[in-house]
């Protein structure tokens, strides 16, 4: 079997180096996006825990399969521990821009970070 | 399949059927294997089953295309009984713009793309797709097109893989007497004969 790179053709090359700028430009964009305020940790579509970002602490909140540990500190919010099999909200890292969202799944737990105004944030990506 | 005296056009079309029906068998298997790993995150996943999406298409144009990808999602949904459960909507939705977006590049650039650029576009689509429905369905936020960026980089990858082995699977199917002409087929079986 070929390996990948005799298959691609120029314009595989194109189309993965177009797709590849996309991505890693919104992740640069969503890098540089000003910090937020406020940590909002929802729940079945109700708010459960809201502090502001700047105040380190760490704090436990309850979902379906138990405990998930949240920890506040100068990096911003991050999950450090839950009862889910994957741990991938453990390994999304910390988040500290408005907008930004750390989210366990299977424990029903979303964070996310809310600019000093509150509620919606100021952009999303589908903003032409 | 010893039928020389059958009509070669009955015979092409009846082969057609054959392989789709294979290519679907084999699709819902890879879709309902993938599906049943462990993952927290519905999205995550390589989409193997695209593999034959992809031949399918490459092999019978994309009619074909959408009948795999679309046999797909429903059987698989009927075998993990979540038919029209939110999963369910988001796999079709990623297949629904999968499958466009695959059929139109190949459409539109034919030769000069190999099987992997059009499984990368197809990977794109299908987490656009994806995301559309979850934002409609499940996390009712526009917070959620935050995760697109990283979404995307891990579709790219898994794309170049799926579309690099759909690429090895049309090399050796293309070798396949089932693949040439008819004709070409019972000469070179007369001739291994």
């Amino acid at each position: 079997m070929k390996t990948p790179w005799q298959v691609m053709t120029g314009g595989d090359w194109l189309i993965v180096i177009c797709l590849l700028g996309i991505s890693l430009s919104g992740i640069a964009w969503l890098a540089t996006a000003p910090g937020g305020t406020r940590v909002v940790v929802t729940s079945g579509g109700q708010t459960v825990f809201s502090a502001p970002l700047d105040l380190p602490q760490s704090v436990d909140l309850d979902g379906p399969l138990g405990p998930t540990h949240l920890v506040i500190d100068d990096q911003g919010v991050r999950i450090t521990d839950s009862p889910c099999r994957a741990k991938i909200c453990i390994s999304m890292g910390p988040a500290r821009h408005t907008g930004d969202l750390l989210a366990c799944v299977p424990n029903r737990i979303l964070v996310r970070i809310d600019s000093p105004a509150g509620g919606e944030e100021p952009y999303d990506l589908l903003s032409r | 399949m010893t039928c020389s005296a059958v009509d070669p056009v009955k015979l092409t079309h009846a082969r057609r059927q054959v392989f789709l029906a294979m290519f679907i068998a084999i699709a819902v298997t890879l879709h309902v294997l993938e599906t049943l790993l462990p993952s927290p995150v519905p999205w995550l996943r390589l989409g193997l089953a695209n593999i034959m999406t992809l031949a399918a298409l490459y092999l019978y144009g994309g009619r074909a295309a959408w009948t795999v990808s679309l046999a797909r999602v429903g059987v698989g949904a009927l075998l993990l009984g979540r038919l029209f459960s939110p999963g369910f909507w988001l796999a079709a939705a990623g297949a629904i713009v999968a499958t466009s977006a695959m059929i139109i590049v190949y459409r539109v650039a034919g030769r000069r793309l190999s099987p992997i650029g059009v499984s990368a576009i197809g990977a794109a689509g299908h987490a656009l797709g994806q995301i559309l429905a979850a934002r409609l369905l499940v996390i009712q936020h526009a917070a959620i097109w935050q995760i697109f960026p990283l979404f995307l980089l891990f579709t790219i990858f898994s794309g170049i893989l799926t579309g690099w082995l759909a690429a090895g699977l049309l090399e050796q199917l293309r070798q396949h007497p089932a693949f040439q002409p008819v004709a070409d087929a019972e000469d070179s079986k007369a001739a291994e004969g």
